[in-house]
């Protein structure tokens, strides 16, 4: 046998988990991936990797992985495997028989972070020019969809204002709602070396998680708060700035809109959002508040690093708003060291956003109602396009059941296992007509659609994505796709059997399309990644090699200035009473990747083969529930079983859980509720109640599992 | 027990979102702008109604105010009412114009 240690081929490509985006070299024996090693070169992890990305790579030739293309008339039937020809032909005709009977805008389409840029660009292209609606989103809508929202009301761009290594620069370092050390490990580990060298930490988490206590991490402030009231947490810390005069008064005059500062300083400053008035509701001491507020301030240089913990709530938008305007009331921004910075969770979810894959916006967040934006994208393309917004992801499964729609084209996505009220989905999900999945796996979602259509892994494709910190990464092909043909390649494909003609001799004329469209990616090409390794946007003339540090002069505003929204805090109409009085919220885990569907299918899997729930002692025992019993969790949308595990991560009142195993389904519990502006859903309060489950009764219930079917209390 | 298949009683309106969750994303939408006067609440209201709903969603809003506006906060039957009168369409991020 060949020693696999020997590679024949090395490529350079990048990391498809989350957004930190790592360069790695693929090492091929005999046209199989036998390692993945950290790349020296890559500007973001620089040499170093996490047990995802070094070790999670063997998914792609996993058993289960479906190279076949297939089609059926009624999801009750089983799956008749055809040629690519014919299950191409016959997604193009169902989605145009669809339209025929219910409506240009009775069908729509979603892409995936887990793809690239230019698939992500093509899927929405696909939508406008080819569906002719405005009927696109992307995954981003059910995680930061907020962050888009709230950072462009108040600096100009959703995106981070930083590069990583910026961080090394950060005297006060304050985590809001993210668990970088599991998350977002290689950074996290950039963040733990510069606590080392003593920078102050902050952490606001209804969890005591491993970024408030850990080898080499010991949080100077920690606000476990409870779930629900960041908004009024953020108003309150903004309130003590304002009243203890700590705010940068030069920096604000020079570089923001006065009017909006004066006025945002006057709402904060009621007595409302004292740490007297907030502590309680909030279940923190008023002088946690206070102490947050004078440390963040004092810098000199503070940053700001925030996750799902901030958007996935019914106030989403505002949070990420109150972070705006912190960093702007202190002057945190415009060179490195500070900064507002979302720690995005796929591999492309920046690319997502980026490229247009919203009902509102084109690429660079233009919006579609915009006459001239749109104008510039019909001349290219050709064909006159919708001047409305369409619906966003929720709103299309309520419009299944409401009657209104009734095709979908989905590419990498799995809406039925990762979005909010399952029941609800999976009654959407029946009501369609003509469902296409583009996936690797029959994944849950597969199991309502009408073709499927084999994609290809990010190890399968050339392109880019974009991380976390703006930046632009090269993705190269490693193996041939396993099903022939590369995602963007099959896109391509439907879009001439639906009549638009689109040809593309390679992944690099697609990007060649997105810089044309797109101001801030208007320098980026194949020959430029190729030539410097990776560029953050924006990348143009002014600045030839992309741009680390945002904002340093003015911010990309129509006057340039920065500015304050009023930043009530409302609280979630998820409630706790006696019958659900326990506040559940979810998270991740190092080893495993979201809902897991690459990670679960490989070795990585035993460090963590299921979901538990996280309980205090106290909470547990007052239930009867020992360490390890099995549960059951109800909420008022539904119940599912897992392993309960004593844990002094929690507060007392807050279970925790991961949802990287469809077996949990545990968004069969999770709130059908969603942010104000964006429609994320709030996955992060669930009011719940957790009940031993007898043994006999689990081994039916474990039986029952197995089903196609969803369990509902 | 598995899920049942029942059709909401709106299956054969023109509905992209059925009322009732179309009231709670509107008055959700009202509570983030109420800190704000007026006039800006009002323009707030109708450049996120303008920018993010679907048409359907706006007609059914405009729709149900006209028949009486059951259940839909004061502020928006104001920013709804600035839908039908104006028609400025290009969206903008950041604070409410005055």
């Amino acid at each position: 046998m060949a020693n696999p240690t020997k590679p024949d081929k090395q490529v350079i490509t990048t990391c498809a988990y989350c957004g930190v985006g790592c360069g790695f070299k693929a090492e091929t024996h005999q046209g199989r991936i036998v390692r993945m090693i950290p790349w020296k070169e890559g500007k973001a992890n620089h040499g170093h990797s996490c047990i995802k990305g070094r070790f999670a790579f063997d998914y792609y030739q996993s058993n289960d992985r479906i190279t076949t293309p297939m089609i059926r008339a009624s999801i009750d039937d089983a799956w008749t495997p055809v040629s690519w020809e014919k299950a191409i032909q016959h997604a193009a005709s169902e989605l145009r028989r669809v339209q025929a009977k219910y409506g240009t805008k009775s069908v729509g389409a979603i892409s995936s972070s887990r793809c690239t840029n230019e698939e992500i660009f093509l899927v929405q292209k696909f939508a406008r020019a080819v569906l002719g609606n405005n009927n696109i989103d992307n995954c981003a809508r059910i995680c930061h969809s907020p962050t888009q929202f709230g950072l462009s009301a108040t600096v100009g761009w959703g995106a981070a204002s930083q590069h990583f290594d910026s961080i090394l620069q950060a005297d006060v370092i304050m985590i809001v709602g993210a668990n970088p050390t599991e998350g977002h490990p290689v950074f996290g580990s950039l963040m733990k070396r510069r606590l080392r060298q003593g920078a102050k930490l902050i952490v606001i988490d209804p969890r005591r998680t491993e970024s408030v206590n850990s080898p080499h991490i010991k949080a100077d402030v920690h606000l476990n708060l409870r779930p629900g009231t960041n908004v009024a947490v953020l108003d309150s810390i903004a309130h003590v700035i304002i009243r203890e005069k700590l705010y940068n008064e030069e920096f604000v005059r020079s570089r923001c809109e006065w009017d909006e500062f004066e006025r945002w300083a006057a709402f904060v400053s009621s007595e409302r959002y004292a740490p007297e008035s907030i502590g309680p509701q909030a279940g923190l001491s008023p002088e946690l508040i206070r102490q947050a507020a004078r440390l963040y301030a004092s810098g000199p240089n503070s940053a700001i690093y925030y996750g799902l913990g901030v958007t996935e709530h019914s106030q989403g938008s505002t949070g990420v708003m109150c972070l705006g305007n912190l960093t702007l009331s202190c002057g945190m921004l415009g060179r490195e060291g500070v900064g507002v910075n979302p720690l995005r969770g796929q591999g492309n979810v920046q690319g997502g956003s980026c490229l247009g894959s919203w009902p509102h916006v084109f690429s660079g967040y233009r919006f579609v109602t915009d006459d001239e934006v749109r104008a510039s994208f019909e001349k290219d393309w050709g064909v006159t396009l919708d001047a409305e917004p369409g619906l966003r992801l929720p709103n299309m499964f309520d419009a299944a059941i409401a009657g209104n729609f009734r095709g979908m084209f989905i590419m990498g996505e799995d809406p039925v296992q990762s979005d909010p009220n399952q029941g609800h989905i999976i009654q959407a999900m029946r009501q369609m007509e003509c469902v296409v999945i583009q996936d690797l796996f029959l994944n849950e979602t597969a199991k309502y659609a009408h073709v499927f259509l084999p994609g290809s892994s990010s190890l399968e494709k050339d392109g880019t994505f974009t991380s976390a910190e703006r930046r632009v990464n090269r993705v190269r092909k490693v193996v041939e796709p396993l099903a022939g043909y590369q995602d963007w390649e099959i896109v391509v494909l439907l879009m001439n059997a639906m009549g638009y003609p689109a040809q593309y001799a390679d992944a690099g004329e697609i990007l060649n399309e997105v810089a044309r469209l797109s101001p801030a990616y208007k320098g980026i090409s194949f020959e430029l990644l190729d030539r410097i390794g990776s560029a953050q946007w924006p990348c143009d003339e002014n600045a030839p090699e992309g741009t680390e540090v945002l904002h340093r002069k003015t911010f990309p505003r129509a006057n340039g200035r920065g500015t304050f929204m009023l930043t009530e805090y409302v609280p979630t109409a998820e409630r706790t009473n006696d019958t659900f009085p326990l506040l559940l919220t979810t998270g991740r885990i190092l080893t495993q990747y979201n809902v897991g569907t690459q990670t679960r299918r490989t070795e990585n899997n035993r460090w963590h083969a299921e979901d538990v729930l996280e309980i205090c002692e106290h909470d547990a025992s007052v239930r009867g529930i020992k360490d390890g019993d099995r549960v059951r969790i109800a909420s008022r949308f539904g119940s599912t079983e897992l392993r309960a595990k004593y844990s002094e991560r929690v507060s007392g009142g807050v279970v925790y859980t991961t949802f990287h195993h469809a077996e949990t389904r545990i968004n069969v519990v999770t709130s059908d509720l969603s942010d104000w502006a964006t429609n994320c859903p709030e996955y992060k309060v669930t009011a719940v109640e957790v009940v031993k489950v007898e043994i006999g009764s689990s081994a039916k219930k474990a039986k029952k599992k197995k089903r196609d079917e969803v369990v509902t209390a | 027990m598995s899920q049942s298949v029942a059709h909401p009683e709106e299956t054969t309106s023109a509905r992209a979102v059925p009322l009732e969750r179309l009231i709670v994303m509107a008055n959700q939408i009202a509570d983030f702008f109420s800190p704000y006067p007026g006039p800006r609440r009002a323009e707030g209201i109708r450049n996120h109604l303008r920018t993010y709903w679907d048409p359907r969603m706006r007609q059914d809003l405009i729709d149900h105010i006209a028949a009486g506006g059951d259940g839909v906060s004061p502020s928006i039957v104001e920013g709804a009412q600035l839908l039908t009168t104006g028609d400025d369409r290009k969206g903008y991020y950041g604070p409410p114009k005055a």
